[in-house]
């Protein structure tokens, strides 16, 4: 496809500097008041989380047969999130595709943050967090290690892998970048920066070794970034749950976290690139080729659905069959149905280049696949825990104000990060918009179009 | 003494690198604010030994997987599920986990070693705005060269030469 450039898209490098280093200027009164409102959300979350470990899981809605809901809901939803900023960045860095450049930092950013928050659930959700250490390859008192044939345990090793290769992919990146604001700063932020950078000056030597490390941690980064929510969706498949023991649900996964991460991406940039002025660094261009991923992945995601349907009654298994009618048409059957408007029918308006250029539109859009998203994690989950092989023990879960407050700490937690991080730090990768600003220059020279 | 020229585009700076080189005078090093493509080309560098540094993590990551997992099932030889004791598949995942795990933490200290960074010392030459808008070319070299060397660096398209002592 072919877009006219305007001449004025291609600045000059001190341009770009000067666009991301007034992003990381001294913040005002309103930013310290929302960062404040969203740490007192996680406050709030922390005191309720205090009480649930003092008085135990009786105080959230968990009982059988629903012993997984929220906080797993809630650890699926929040790796699924983390996909799209390795997406981002690292599958696309090895496509040399070019309109990642404006969007990989804040993707890559989200990712980081995302896998800390994600990483929190499996601990929320134990009774007893303080034996959280009886994951790690360590024997007992009886000299009995963990049972690594159990996907709990794969969980632990490929939660912790992503975790610090996309803090080493994301500081990594960072490094010369962090130079050029350490050059631009002065007092303790110069201090700060020179932190981050190392030393960094851009020599023929430290060029030479960082583009080969980062195109290696790129490569790495790709089959790991399949693998994590593969393993996570193995959680599930691996046991012999109906509505949960399916082939299908690595590459389904896989899908939806790529399209809830997209939509997540999309959400915070469309108010970010507003309120810190910086349209001309994340374009229109940018938001329509994020849209479009959204639109693939929705027609991937609707797909797999029915995939799954198709499965359940083909296979002919009576118990299977009874969880699926029971997960469309139950008691809470309208959860499903609004998944699938949020996931399948709503993402459709982006089929429309109009709307995939109005950020209103988008946002609202990105708001309800997010929303979509969580549902579909929570369908799974404690929809088919409700409905087991058992009919005398069926019975819905009902979420308790505990559960409901951590998960908006979560969320918190997780922009009042992302905020602190866009306002310190470079969110917007200036080296890598300097190298697009060569290929803008010489695409402008050959008649101003570009071909994406 | 040391020539340095200042350059506000990759490949003007990459024709003095390849200029200076053909006419073989001096040492030549070179700053860049972004991915230097052009310039890497011309001064026609070794391999980055990261490649193989990498390599061997994510071999050892693999070693370890397989360390852990075969041997603490047979520290214990307990059969869970009927599966047997050294269960490959669900093993491969770990050993995969930790191949990435190892290969990624190789791949950023193998950088921070070869590229002898944490660097306490500004380099020869370096100019802050070398982290930001402009392309530097250093040439270390004697006096008698120093005439030539700065026509090269000015007739390729340097902004600005300084000279700075050795």
């Amino acid at each position: 496809m072919a877009a006219a450039v305007p001449e004025n898209l291609a600045p000059t490098y001190a341009d770009v500097d000067r666009g991301v280093l007034g992003i990381m200027s001294t913040p005002g009164a309103i930013f310290w008041i929302w960062v404040a409102f969203c740490f007192s959300l996680v406050g709030i979350a922390v005191l309720l989380w205090a009480r649930q470990i003092y008085e135990g899981l009786g105080v959230t809605g968990l009982k059988q047969p629903t012993m997984w809901a929220v906080y797993i809901t809630n650890f699926v939803f929040w790796v699924g999130i983390a996909h799209s900023g390795t997406l981002i960045s690292a599958i696309l860095y090895l496509f040399r595709s070019r309109w990642r450049t404006g969007v990989y930092r804040a993707a890559e950013t989200m990712t980081l943050f995302a896998v800390m928050t994600a990483g929190l659930f499996p601990m929320i959700h134990l009774g007893r967090v303080w034996f959280l250490y009886w994951l790690l390859p360590y024997p007992n008192e009886r000299y009995l290690q963990p049972d690594f044939r159990s996907p709990l345990v794969w969980d632990a090793f490929a939660v912790s892998t992503y975790l610090t290769i996309s803090a080493l992919f994301l500081f990594m990146g960072m490094i010369p970048d962090a130079a050029t604001a350490r050059e631009n700063a002065v007092g303790w932020r110069k201090k700060f920066y020179g932190l981050f950078a190392m030393g960094w000056q851009g020599t023929q030597r430290q060029w030479h070794h960082f583009s080969m490390a980062y195109l290696l941690l790129a490569g790495l980064a790709t089959p790991l970034v399949i693998s994590v929510h593969s393993v996570v969706s193995w959680d599930f498949a691996m046991a012999q749950l109906p509505g949960w023991h399916s082939t299908i649900f690595a590459p389904y996964f896989v899908a939806g976290a790529i399209f809830s991460g997209v939509a997540l991406v999309i959400t915070l940039l469309i108010p970010m690139r507003k309120w810190l002025h910086i349209e001309d660094l994340i374009t229109l261009w940018h938001m329509d080729n994020l849209a479009k991923i959204v639109l693939l992945m929705s027609l991937v995601v609707s797909y797999s659905y029915l995939c799954e349907s198709f499965m359940t009654w083909y296979s002919g298994d009576k118990i299977e069959q009874m969880t699926f009618h029971m997960r469309y048409f139950g008691p809470q059957g309208y959860l499903f149905w609004i998944m699938v408007a949020c996931n399948c029918v709503i993402p459709l308006f982006l089929f429309s280049p109009r709307i995939r250029v109005n950020m209103k539109a988008l946002w609202i859009i990105s708001i309800f696949v997010n929303i979509g998203m969580w549902l579909e994690r929570f369908v799974i989950i404690a929809g088919s825990l409700a409905v087991n092989f058992n009919p005398a023990q069926w019975g819905y879960f009902k979420p308790s104000i505990t559960e409901i407050m951590i998960t908006v700490g979560s969320f918190a937690w997780f922009l009042g990060l992302f905020s602190l991080f866009a306002k310190f730090l470079p969110i917007v990768s200036m080296t890598e918009l300097k190298e697009g600003i060569v290929w803008l220059r010489q695409a402008i020279q050959k008649g101003n179009t570009v071909d994406y | 003494m040391i020539i340095v020229g200042s350059f506000d585009d990759q490949e003007l700076s990459a024709r003095a690198i390849a200029a200076l080189k053909k006419a073989r005078i001096g040492e030549i090093s070179w700053f860049s604010p972004i991915p230097p493509e052009h310039m890497e080309e011309v001064s026609h560098e070794k391999k980055s030994r990261v490649r193989a540094l990498v390599l061997t993590g994510g071999i050892i990551g693999v070693l370890s997987g397989l360390a852990i997992t075969i041997g603490t099932s047979y520290e214990w030889s307990l059969v869970a599920g009927g599966k047997p004791i050294i269960s490959w598949p669900p093993f491969i995942v770990i050993c995969f986990e930790l191949m990435i795990l190892l290969g990624g933490i190789s791949a950023v200290t193998s950088f921070l070693i070869n590229a002898r960074m944490p660097a306490f010392d500004t380099a020869a030459g370096y100019q802050p705005r070398f982290g930001s808008d402009h392309f530097g070319v250093v040439v270390r070299c004697e006096e008698p060269d120093r005439t030539r060397v700065e026509s090269i660096l000015r007739e390729s398209g340097a902004q600005e030469v300084l000279l700075e002592a050795a």
